[in-house]
């Protein structure tokens, strides 16, 4: 049978009411459902953070930027005995010599910069060192109940005024807790991301670890912003010269200079 | 975890009072207490990550041309700092100041550079906007 414009029209209707009954009460968009010009249009009364930001002064050479307190965290008596049996290992370096990302809470302290992506449900950290990007879901989502293990672990995020707040769970044991303290599987990290300024911006990071802090270990970075920069490729193993061994010796390639990739 | 790096950079900072940043591993390798001045040639510049390689023919004492490697920060850090790929080039005669490899190689890490023209090069300083 030839559908009558009537029946046409009917059946747009019942798809229509469809998609209706299909959008969440609120809304909150998630990824089950396509952003909507309203929730482009959000985006817009959120802190500026485009642009590309590096740690300050002397980039901070992998742990902290400036604002950072000296005392390291404080540990439980089986950590400090671990940290203590690792240092006596005489471990020189550890696995990112051997090009390993160094996951979190590292990765947000190296001395290379990252650029933040703001879209509807979503922060995305594009990190220059390592080539290394953070997915931070701030759709409303609950973080997981019992995450895989990732270098960067499971993030969700959500705004406290201008702060963007992100917790993360689930880390890779291949990632440590500063170095030699391996962390717990129950390590936590909020981060606070803070505007204080036209072009800087503070992250306070709080990791807690029942099982190897005694008490919540907080650093500051201050990132100023470059907003000429963009961020550039770093493929670690195209010329990685560097190395360390299973016992944690660290050494050099220097072997063969001809045969780097720039000839 | 670069806070072992952190900590090495940390007693650099007060030993040399200069601004030296290895992001990607340990100075392990390099006496961070010595400086050597070799000059020579450049045979060759890696503009490469994750760090830049300088190989500069150096002739012994012993009148031997050995080639020595020098390990600097990445294209990423020191192109936000003045540097290009085309800083130095094959053929250009250079004196270079390395902390050297403990174990004696021909290499070290890279501290400063001074050209026949009497440029200088650094890769500690302000980045550039």
């Amino acid at each position: 049978m030839r559908p009558t414009p009537l029946s046409r029209l009917a059946s747009v209707a019942t798809l229509l009411l469809m998609m209706l009954a299909d959008r969440p009460a609120h809304a909150q968009t998630t990824a089950k459902s396509a952003p909507t010009a309203a929730d482009w249009a959000a985006l817009a009364k959120l802190p500026d953070f485009t642009g590309v930001w590096e740690i300050g002064l002397g980039g901070g050479g992998g742990g902290r930027g400036r604002g950072a307190p000296p005392q390291g965290p404080s540990l439980t008596p089986t950590a400090a005995a671990k940290r203590k049996e690792l240092q006596s290992l005489g471990r020189e370096d550890n696995q990112t010599a051997n090009c390993l990302p160094p996951g979190m809470p590292g990765i947000m302290g190296q001395p290379y910069p990252m650029e933040f992506l703001l879209t509807p449900g979503k922060v995305t950290i594009v990190i220059e060192a390592y080539t290394q990007v953070r997915h931070i879901y701030t759709d409303g989502r609950a973080l997981p109940e019992d995450p895989d293990l990732k270098f960067h672990g499971t993030s969700v995020g959500r705004w406290e005024g201008n702060t963007l707040v992100v917790d993360s769970i689930g880390f890779s044991p291949l990632t440590e807790l500063v170095a030699n303290v391996p962390h717990g599987d129950k390590m936590r990290v909020r981060e606070r991301f803070t505007l204080t300024g036209p072009d800087t911006m503070s992250i306070e990071t709080t990791v807690t670890d029942p099982d190897v802090l005694t008490a919540p270990f907080t650093t500051t970075r201050v990132l100023q912003r470059h907003r000429s920069w963009t961020i550039a490729e770093y493929v670690c193993q195209e010329n990685n010269r560097n190395f360390v061994d299973e016992k944690g010796k660290a050494g050099i390639r220097l072997d063969d200079p001809s045969g780097s990739p720039r000839k | 975890m670069r806070t072992l790096t952190l900590a090495l950079v940390t007693v650099t900072l007060v030993a040399a009072g200069a601004r030296e940043v290895v992001a990607h591993h340990s100075f392990a390798p390099f006496n961070m207490e010595s400086e050597k001045t070799i000059s020579g040639t450049i045979k060759k510049f890696d503009w490469t990550n994750p760090h830049t390689w300088i190989w500069l023919d150096v002739t012994n004492d012993k009148g031997v041309v050995e080639t020595w490697g020098i390990e600097g920060m990445s294209p990423n850090y020191l192109g936000r700092r003045g540097w290009t790929k085309n800083s130095l080039k094959p053929g250009d005669k250079v004196s270079i100041v390395v902390r050297p490899m403990r174990d004696g190689s021909p290499g070290g890490m890279f501290v400063r550079a001074t050209l026949a023209d009497g440029r200088e090069l650094r890769q500690s300083g302000q980045a550039v906007d």
